[in-house]
């Protein structure tokens, strides 16, 4: 007995990449048992993608079970690898639904169709199923199959033209953004608001999370100022509507920082109290009187001036620094943090020990996101590191599905089982 | 009206920029959610865009969207009767909802602790920037100061511009999806057990899972990744991967990813158009038939022949960026789609209010608001759920709900509590 939210239900995840595999992660660390379909054939892309271990003399180490990137999205699950393009791959894969309290997938409709797991075919197999699909458009619609991944998306989810300076063109966040917690926490609590309603009424149900559709309600501002005033809103930097000063000034650099030794604060001032702090705090006194910056709306015509003042006055000093010096004065700064920081240098993280480090059998020791949200009295937690791929193929097939020795020897000899 | 998935279930929220998100969530996920705000409303009320340049708490877009379906109680947590007042509601909830600096709530007899006294199956959720505990707790916080220390900042832009943040306070966004989560996991075992409890949310740790690759690629590699802008690590333009320019705004494509139809049959299209050039020509013929991402990798680590190839290779690119300049953005989306090239649109908000697909699938929604004598369009929802739809009810104006709430609630006695 485990005592967490989600002991005692099965989750059938036949989802890859980022979205469809950090959701039902978190499933899995608050109590959830996740059996997590593969394929041999066709591996998760992000099994075989950097970052790899290294091996003690430097070199990568290779195969499928030494990305960090497949490995950080896959603890505490089981692996079990089987052909869903094979008639008897897929009735494999429904009896593991029919186990199953939830069905989680981030495949195309298109493969969805191929592989028989549309809502109405798996509620015929288990009516109480809460069948989950986070396609990128949609089910449904004329873009259904429109091809996509998590670099695409956020250019079409809109994401790319607000965000960056404005001088540039729309070249995106440096990442696949909204694969990482926008879609996955948005499918986790469809699935956990469904799963109350199961609860209460014994009814199962599809949970549909078109990717653009979870995305664009994170943008609803500049939709709906679009859709009320026509008004177009584009990128703005580091600019807020309001605050000001509110950017990232770059501070004395860092001979420590492996890769790039440039050091920067992001600084906010939310009124003007926090802005006479922020020069008190700094020994410019004198300046938060100037009729420049005396108030918000000054400030805000004189934005360009106040920037490369407060950027001057924290040039030459360490970025850390410069944060202490304003939150002691209640002023929102913070370090620009690189990963280094945070899982080496940010004492804060290290003291609620947020990363977790598990041991793995081919990377070794190594690091994992822990639960971002931290229940006090079931905290989640993350049982084993990320499965090999197929690691867990014999304990579903006997455990969970009853099958017998023979029976799973004969769909390995198959190549069922691969 | 379909039943609601959280139907029967009352949060009552103390929470402004941070957490309203979360709120939001549950709310038109049929929670009845009850927003305590100050009087004059806090931060995000006063927050542009406001509906037809309309200046007041009741018409700021940026509310809108982080607070549907939601009522509003106005009550002033400086008074000793508004804090006796909150703590009675407080204690007609489910869940609380709050994103106050830490402390603050405690200092007003609405801490965690106080309400679980008397109410042990309460779910408490605190969003903050750092957290409820650790040297940094006490830190001031606000939506870039997370985007910073949570990693995504120093990953986004080119390398000679500032680090920049994402649009739409994703901080923020991300804690309250983090805190959504943990609400329901609360929830579920609140209701399962009798037992209540606090659910810690630190947006600095909410956005961790989002610097993608970076913290494995410190853990096994000792590297840090920097922002490597619109190139990443390759010194030349690569022919059809990346953001180009259209007639009348940008795609960003992928065609040399592993997914789509490749380049040979970008070069088809090309050719139908008239706009092949020299692409069927040697040496760019040859390369055109081996171009896709292994070919790159296979390239680069072998710096003499990528000397020598690059070259070529930023032909190739230019002819495929003039090429997408010759049509309009949608055409270019959808035509290359339609060919199974990996090509997506830079959807901008003009766009994506018109979005075929998003219009085909009604996403978009109403409320009226009677009060300025108008029906509102408004973007939708994240998800479908099909027995139990989330939907979007009509962000409350400042204290809406004030007197019909405390006047419900000065008729309950303690015992029917």
């Amino acid at each position: 007995m485990t005592g967490l939210p989600l002991e005692g239900i099965r989750v059938a995840d036949f989802s890859w990449f980022g979205a469809g595999p950090i959701g039902a992660q978190t499933l899995a660390t608050f109590g959830a048992e996740v059996v997590r379909v593969e394929s041999e054939k066709h591996v998760d892309s992000l099994r075989v993608v950097h970052p790899f271990a290294l091996n003690p003399d430097g070199t990568f180490k290779s195969g499928y079970n030494v990305s960090g990137y497949f490995n950080n999205f896959n603890a505490g699950k089981l692996s079990i690898t089987l052909d869903l393009n094979s008639e008897k791959g897929q009735a494999i894969g429904h009896r593991i639904i029919e186990k199953s309290d939830v069905f989680v997938t981030n495949f195309t409709p298109r493969v969805i169709d191929k592989w028989n797991l549309r809502y109405e075919q798996l509620a015929a197999i288990n009516p109480r199923i809460i069948a989950a699909y986070a396609p990128m458009q949609g089910m449904e619609g004329p873009n259904r199959d429109f091809l996509g991944f998590g670099a695409v998306l956020t250019p079409v989810t809109g994401i790319s033209y607000m965000s960056g300076h404005p001088h540039r063109p729309p070249i995106g966040v440096g990442t696949n953004y909204p694969d990482y917690v926008i879609n996955p926490g948005h499918t986790v609590t469809g699935i956990l608001a469904a799963l109350r309603y199961r609860n209460r009424t014994g009814t199962g149900q599809r949970v549909e999370l078109p990717q653009l559709e979870s995305v664009a309600t994170t943008l609803g501002t500049a939709v709906a100022n679009y859709l009320a005033n026509g008004i177009v809103e584009s990128r703005t930097g580091n600019r807020h509507p309001t605050y000001t000063p509110h950017g990232a000034f770059r501070c004395a650099d860092d001979p420590e920082s492996v890769g790039s030794n440039d050091r920067w604060v992001a600084i906010a001032c939310r009124d003007d109290g926090e802005w006479r702090a922020l020069c008190q705090a700094l020994g410019q006194s004198h300046v938060a009187a100037d009729p420049r910056f005396a108030t918000a709306a000054a400030r805000k015509a004189n934005e360009d001036a106040l920037e490369s003042t407060v950027g001057g006055w924290v040039r030459e000093r360490r970025a850390e620094e410069v944060m202490e010096t304003l939150q002691a004065a209640s002023v929102p700064a913070g370090v620009v943090e690189n990963a280094q920081d945070m899982l080496d240098r940010d004492e804060h993280l290290k003291a609620r020990g947020y990363y977790v480090y598990l041991d793995h059998p081919e990377t070794g020791r190594s690091a994992y996101d822990g639960p971002a949200m931290r229940l006090s009295e079931t905290p989640g937690v993350l049982r084993a590191p990320a499965p090999l791929l197929g690691e867990h193929t014999m304990d579903v097939c006997e455990r969970i599905l009853g099958m017998s020795a023979d029976e799973v020897a004969d769909l390995l000899a198959e190549g069922v089982l691969a | 009206m379909a039943d609601r998935a959280l139907a029967g279930l009352r949060v009552v929220e103390f929470a402004d920029e941070t957490a309203s998100y979360c709120g939001r969530l549950l709310a038109d996920l049929g929670a009845q959610v009850i927003k305590v705000e100050p009087p004059g409303g806090g931060r995000e009320r006063h927050t542009p865009p406001f509906y037809r340049d309309q200046d007041s708490p009741d018409t700021s877009i940026a509310f809108w969207v982080h607070n549907t379906s939601k009522q509003s109680v106005v009550l002033d947590l400086e008074t000793v009767d508004g804090r006796a007042m909150a703590r009675k509601l407080a204690l007609t909830a489910d869940v609380i909802l709050e994103d106050n600096p830490v402390g603050w709530m405690g200092e007003r007899g609405l801490g965690f602790e106080e309400l679980r006294r008397e109410k042990p199956a309460l779910v408490y959720t605190s969003v903050t920037g750092f957290g409820q505990t650790g040297p940094h707790a006490g830190y001031a916080y606000t939506d870039i100061v997370g985007q910073a220390m949570g990693g995504i900042m120093t990953l986004a832009g080119e390398p000679d511009d500032p680090p920049v943040e994402i649009y739409g306070n994703q901080a923020n966004v991300s804690a309250s999806i983090q805190a959504a989560q943990g609400t329901l996991l609360a929830v579920l075992s609140s209701e399962q057990t009798g037992r209540g409890q606090l659910v810690d949310v630190s947006a600095q740790e909410a956005l961790s899972m989002a610097q993608e690759t970076a913290m494995q690629t410190w853990d096994f590699q000792r590297k840090n990744r920097t922002r490597t802008g619109a190139r990443g690590m390759i010194p030349v333009d690569l022919p059809a991967m990346g953001v180009h320019q259209t007639l009348d705004g940008h795609v960003t494509a992928f065609v040399l990813a592993p997914a789509g139809a490749g380049f040979p049959a970008l070069v088809d299209w090309m050719r139908e158009r008239g706009m092949a050039a020299d692409l069927d020509d040697e040496p760019y013929a040859s390369i055109s038939g081996e171009l896709n991402m292994g070919w790159i990798t296979r390239l680069m680590s072998d710096p003499a022949a990528a000397q020598d190839v690059l070259p070529k290779v930023q032909h190739i690119s230019d002819t495929v960026a003039a090429f997408f300049r010759t049509m309009t953005t949608v055409d270019c989306y959808i035509e290359g789609q339609n060919r199974r090239l990996l090509i997506g649109i830079v959807s901008t908000p003009k766009t994506l209010a018109e979005d075929r697909q998003l219009r085909a699938r009604h996403w978009f929604t109403r409320f009226d608001a009677e009060f300025l004598g108008e029906s509102v369009e408004f973007p939708g929802v994240p998800y479908r759920l099909s027995e139990t739809p989330a939907v979007i009810q009509r962000p409350p104006r400042l204290g809406e709900h004030t007197a019909a709430i405390l006047g419900a609630l000065a008729g309950q006695t303690d015992v029917a509590r």
